[in-house]
C-alpha cells in the first residue's frame, strides 16, 4: 500500500485506497460544455453517461449520497477514457481521470467472479509486466497466421459461434511479424550532426502488432541527428492497468521505468505510442504520494511523444524525399486531449515534400477503440468508428494517418470492413518512407 | 420513490425507452447550472413527441405529481430543478428541425434542438439567427424560449423574444395550446406567445417553436480594446452609444475573468489589464468601414491602453469562443461561482462598475465580473465555497446591497436568466407586490392545481 493511500481517510462511499479527490468532483459548476464533446452522451443522450453526470455521479459516492453501486461501476467503464471532456471543461475538471480512479473502485467494490478475476489478474499482472511472456504468447498467433488456420477460420463462420467481441478481435489483427523488441539495438547511433540523445521507449502494441511503425520511429530519429536508447527491460507503461483500474500494478510498472529510464544518459524519453506517452506523462501524479517529487518532475521533464518532439527540436527536411501522396490526419484520444498536441502533427506532415494534407471534419472526435472499450461496447463502438468514417471518405485521400495503435488496429479494421480504400499509417511510417535510407 | 402503478402507467402509455426511474439517473437530473440547487425528482420522461409531453402532463395531473420541464440544463435561476420532485419532463430527445422556410423566412423546432444547432442549419441556406446566449452549443431552444435567453448579439439583434413567432405548447390539463404563426403582423387577441416566452416553464410546457429569420450581415470587423482602470470600459461603452453607433457585441471581461479565461484559452489576453471590451460591428462594409473608425477613435479618445482589430474571422471567432466560456472558466478559482444577472441604464455602467468595487471591499470577496456591457447587462460573480457559510452570508448581502442601488437606477433583476429560484425575492423587490399578485392570477388561470414548476418565480406564503 502506497503512503499516500494508507494515511487518506475513507471519502464517503468510497474505499480510502485509490479514491477520487472530493476537491476534483467538487470542481465541476455544471455548465454543460462538456455534453457535446462527449461521444457516449451523444450515443445514448442520458446525463448519466456525460462527464458532468459522470461526476455528480462520483459527487454523490464521496458525499454519502449514493453507494458505489453498479450503475456507477458501469457508467465508469463505459466512459471511453477519450478525456475530450477535459479539453473542454473551462473550469479544468478531468472527468476522464476521475472516472479512471473509480475503475480501480470497481475493482475493489464489486470484485468480478473468480474465473473472469483469473484471467484479468493474469493477464494484467503476469504477462504485461513481462515483456518476454508477451511475445511467447503472441507465437500461437503468428503460427495460426502462417499456417493458414487464419485463412480458415474466417472463412468457417467458427468465429459466429464465440462471444461478439472475439471475432471483431480477431478479424482486428494485422498480419504479424516478429516483435520487435529483441531486433532493436541497445544504441541506434545518429546521422550526421548529432543533437542529442534520447531514451525510446517502445510500447507493446508497437513491438507485438506494428514492429515496424517503431522501427521507422528509431530510423527516424537517428536520422534526425539523434543517438537512439532503447533499454530492452522496458516494461508495459501500466496504461491498460489503469483503464482496466488496477492502479497497484500501474505503480508497480511506472516505478521500473522511472528507475530504469532515469538510469539512462539521455536528453529525453521519446515515444511513439500516444497512449504511453499520456500514461508517462501522468507518472508524476500516479507515484505523487510516494516518489521523490524530483525525481519525478525530472522524468516528467523529459518525455516527449515523437511527434512533438521532432517538432520542437525542428525537422530536418534537406535530405527528405518527395512523398507524391494525399493524407488527412485522425487525432490520437491520447496525443490530442490527453497531451495537448494536435498542431506539431499537422505541422510535421506540411514539412514532409509531397505530401498533401486534407483536413477531415472533427479531427479529434475518438475512433471508438479506447483500449478495450471497442470490444467490450462493440455496437456502440461501431456507431463511434462509423462517424470517424464517413469523415474520413469526404476527404478522398489516399492514407489515414495518426499515431496511436490502439486507433490503428480499429481504423485499419473499420475501413477494410467498409471497402474504403485508404489504408492507415503512423505519421512516423510516412515519415520514414521520406527518410532516405543511411 | 414513485408509485409503483404509476410508474407502470407511464411505461405502458410512453413506452419503455421514454420513462427513467433507476436512482442514478434521477441523481444527475436533479442539477443545473445553477450553484449550490439539487433535488433529485421521483421519475423523469424523455419525450418524443407533443403527445407523449400531453400523455406524461395528463398523468402527472391525475396523481398530483409536480412537473418540471428541462433541457440541457444549462439555466442559471434553477428554473429545471425540480424543487418539489415528482415528475421531469427532459425534452433533449426533441431534437428535429421541422422546417426551414426560405419564402417566409421561418424555421420551425421541436423544443429540444441545440442553439448551434438551429444556427448552423440556416447558416447553410444563408440565414441568420441572431440568438446566441453563451451556452449556445449546450443550450436548447426551448430553454431559450422558457427563460427568454439572451447573448452576445443582443445589444443589436434583441433575445429570444423578438425572434419567437409561434409556440406550440401543452397545458398543465394536457391539452394544446397553439399561438402565433408565420404572419408577420398578428393582433388576434392576447399575445399569448410574449407571455409564454420567458414564463420559465410555469404556465406550459413548450414543445414546437416557430422562429423568424433573417439574412446575415455582409461584413464584419472585431476589436479588443485593453483598459487600465475598467470605469474607463464603461465609460466607453455610453460614449459609443451615445454617438449613435449599435455594434452588435460589447462584451466587457475584468481582470480575474481575463486571466481565468487566458489559463483555459491561451490566447494571449494581456493578463495585467484591469478590463477588456469584445466589440463588433457588423452590416453592411461601408457602414462597418465607417463605424469601425469611430468606435476605434471614441475608444482612443476616452483612454483605452490598448486597440487590437482582430486580423481575420478565425481570430474573430476565437475571441467570441473566449467570452463564452468566462463563466465556466471562473470556476477554475473556486468550487462554487455564485453568478448575478444585474442589469443596468448603459449610462450607469461606469457607476456600476464603482459599485461592485465598493462592495466587493466592503464584503471581502473575490469577484470576477463580465457581461454583456452594451446591454448594461453584467455578471458579477462571486467566487465562494459553498462550504463556508459565512463568505456564503457575505455574498449574498453583496448582492442585496447591489440589487437595491442597480433597483434604484432604474435596472432589472434579471436581464437574461430568469427569476427561477435563485430570485424571487429580488422580483417582488422590482415590481411591487401588486404586480407579483397580477402574475399568480396568470399563473392559476393556466394552471390552477399549481403542479407546473412549482416554486419558482414567487414568494409563496411561508418562505
Amino acid at each position: 500500500m502506497s503512503k499516500q493511500t494508507s494515511k487518506k481517510e475513507k471519502l464517503g462511499n468510497f474505499t480510502a485506497v485509490d479514491a477520487p479527490e472530493y476537491e476534483a468532483v467538487l470542481q465541476c459548476m455544471r455548465c454543460g460544455f462538456c455534453l457535446p464533446t462527449c461521444p457516449t452522451f451523444m450515443l445514448t443522450g442520458r446525463e448519466r453517461s456525460s462527464p458532468r453526470g459522470r461526476v455528480a455521479l462520483a459527487r454523490a459516492v464521496a458525499e454519502g449520497r449514493l453507494e458505489f453501486t453498479a450503475a456507477v461501476k458501469d457508467e465508469a467503464f463505459f466512459c471511453l477514457d477519450c478525456r475530450a471532456c477535459t479539453t473542454s471543461c473551462p473550469s479544468g475538471v478531468r472527468a476522464g481521470e476521475v472516472m479512471e480512479i473509480c475503475r480501480s473502485q470497481a475493482q475493489q467494490q464489486t470484485p468480478q467472479g473468480h474465473m473472469g478475476k483469473s484471467i484479468r489478474d493474469f493477464i494484467l499482472r503476469r504477462m504485461l509486466p513481462d515483456p518476454a511472456l508477451l511475445e511467447k504468447s503472441m507465437l500461437p498467433a503468428r503460427l495460426y497466421q502462417r499456417l493458414g488456420i487464419q485463412w480458415l477460420v474466417r472463412h468457417s463462420k467458427a468465429l459466429k459461434l464465440g462471444p461478439a467481441w472475439m471475432e471483431k478481435a480477431e478479424g482486428m489483427m494485422p498480419k504479424l511479424d516478429a516483435p520487435l523488441r529483441p531486433q532493436l539495438p541497445e544504441l541506434t547511433p545518429a546521422h550526421g550532426e548529432k543533437r542529442g540523445k534520447v531514451g525510446f521507449f517502445l510500447g507493446c502494441i508497437m513491438t507485438l502488432m506494428y514492429p515496424e511503425v517503431s522501427r521507422q520511429t528509431v530510423r527516424v530519429l537517428a536520422h534526425q541527428g539523434f543517438d537512439v536508447i532503447t533499454p530492452k527491460e522496458t516494461k508495459c507503461c501500466g496504461a491498460p492497468h489503469l483503464n482496466e483500474g488496477d492502479r497497484q500494478t500501474a505503480r508497480e510498472l511506472a516505478r521500473f521505468n522511472l528507475e530504469l529510464f532515469l538510469a539512462q544518459d539521455v536528453d529525453y524519453i521519446v515515444t511513439d505510442c500516444a497512449g504511453c506517452g499520456a500514461s508517462l506523462k501522468e507518472y508524476e501524479e500516479l507515484l505523487a504520494a510516494d516518489e521523490d517529487h524530483q525525481r519525478l518532475e525530472l522524468f516528467r521533464s523529459k518525455v516527449r511523444d515523437v511527434q512533438e518532439f521532432l517538432f520542437d527540436k525542428g525537422l530536418r527536411t534537406e535530405e527528405l524525399l518527395p512523398v507524391k501522396t494525399s493524407v488527412t490526419y485522425h487525432e490520437p484520444c491520447h496525443l490530442c486531449h490527453a497531451q495537448n498536441i494536435s498542431n506539431q502533427p499537422r505541422a510535421l506532415l506540411k514539412m514532409i515534400p509531397g505530401v498533401e494534407l486534407r483536413e477531415m471534419n472533427e479531427a479529434s472526435w475518438c475512433c471508438g477503440s479506447a483500449a478495450t472499450w471497442g470490444l467490450k461496447f462493440s455496437e456502440e463502438s461501431k456507431q463511434v468508428l462509423d462517424r470517424k468514417l464517413a469523415n474520413v471518405a469526404a476527404t478522398n485521400v489516399e492514407h489515414l494517418i495518426t499515431a496511436n495503435p490502439g486507433c490503428h488496429l480499429q481504423l485499419a479494421w473499420g475501413l477494410k470492413q467498409a471497402g474504403m480504400k485508404q489504408d492507415v499509417l503512423h505519421l512516423m511510417e510516412l515519415l520514414g518512407r521520406a527518410t532516405p535510407e543511411n | 420513490m414513485i408509485d409503483k402503478n404509476i410508474l407502470e402507467t407511464l411505461v405502458l402509455k410512453l413506452g419503455r425507452e421514454a420513462v427513467v426511474s433507476e436512482p442514478e439517473d434521477l441523481l444527475v437530473l436533479g442539477y443545473d447550472s445553477t450553484p449550490g440547487l439539487h433535488h433529485t425528482p421521483d421519475v423523469v420522461i424523455y419525450p418524443t413527441s407533443s403527445e407523449q409531453v400531453q400523455i406524461a402532463m395528463q398523468i402527472a395531473r391525475d396523481n398530483k405529481l409536480p412537473i418540471t420541464p428541462r433541457g440541457s440544463g444549462t439555466g442559471l435561476s434553477g428554473g429545471s430543478i425540480p424543487i418539489k420532485g415528482g415528475m421531469v419532463i427532459c425534452l433533449n430527445k426533441m431534437n428535429q428541425i421541422l422546417e426551414i422556410d426560405e419564402e417566409n423566412l421561418t424555421a420551425t423546432c421541436q423544443a429540444g434542438v441545440v442553439t448551434l444547432d438551429l444556427f448552423n442549419a440556416v447558416a447553410a441556406k444563408g440565414l441568420f439567427y441572431p440568438p446566441d446566449p453563451g451556452s449556445q452549443k449546450i443550450s436548447t431552444l426551448g430553454g431559450n424560449v422558457m427563460e427568454d435567453a439572451g447573448g452576445l448579439r443582443g445589444l443589436k439583434y434583441g433575445v429570444t423574444r423578438d425572434y419567437v413567432m409561434a409556440l406550440k405548447c401543452v397545458l398543465p390539463d394536457g391539452s394544446l395550446l397553439s399561438t402565433g404563426g408565420k404572419s408577420v403582423k398578428d393582433v388576434a387577441g392576447y399575445a399569448f406567445k410574449d407571455l409564454l416566452v420567458g414564463s420559465e416553464g410555469t404556465l406550459a410546457i413548450i414543445t414546437e417553436i416557430t422562429v423568424k429569420l433573417i439574412p446575415p450581415p455582409q461584413d464584419k470587423r472585431t476589436f479588443l480594446a485593453y483598459f487600465d482602470d475598467i470605469r474607463i470600459a464603461g465609460t466607453a461603452v455610453s460614449k459609443i452609444i451615445a454617438a449613435k453607433i449599435i455594434p452588435s457585441t460589447m462584451e466587457i471581461m475584468d481582470k480575474a475573468t481575463i486571466n481565468c479565461v487566458e489559463d483555459y484559452v491561451k490566447i494571449g489576453l494581456p493578463r495585467q489589464m484591469a478590463a477588456l471590451l469584445l466589440i463588433e460591428v457588423d452590416g453592411h462594409p461601408a457602414m462597418v468601414a465607417e463605424e469601425a473608425t469611430e468606435v476605434e477613435r471614441i475608444l482612443n479618445d476616452v483612454g483605452a491602453a490598448e486597440v487590437h482589430v482582430a486580423k481575420d474571422a478565425a481570430e474573430a471567432a476565437s475571441l467570441a469562443a473566449a467570452r463564452r466560456t468566462a463563466l465556466s472558466a471562473l470556476a477554475r478559482v473556486s468550487p462554487t461561482t455564485l453568478l448575478e444577472d444585474a442589469t443596468v441604464p448603459r449610462s450607469m455602467l461606469a457607476e456600476t462598475f464603482t459599485l461592485i468595487e465598493r462592495l466587493t471591499q466592503k464584503y471581502q470577496l473575490t469577484v470576477g465580473t463580465f457581461g454583456h456591457a452594451g446591454d448594461g447587462n453584467l455578471h458579477p460573480t462571486v467566487l465562494c465555497d459553498e462550504r463556508n457559510t459565512d463568505e456564503m452570508k457575505r455574498a449574498h448581502a453583496f448582492y442585496d446591497e447591489l440589487y437595491e442601488q442597480v433597483l434604484a437606477w432604474g435596472g432589472t433583476v434579471s436581464g437574461e436568466h430568469g427569476i427561477g429560484i435563485a430570485k424571487k425575492d429580488y422580483l417582488a423587490r422590482q415590481i411591487g407586490p401588486g404586480g407579483v399578485a397580477v402574475m399568480k392570477r396568470i399563473k392559476q388561470s393556466f394552471d390552477p392545481d399549481g403542479i407546473l414548476n412549482p416554486g419558482k418565480i414567487f414568494i409563496a406564503n411561508g418562505e
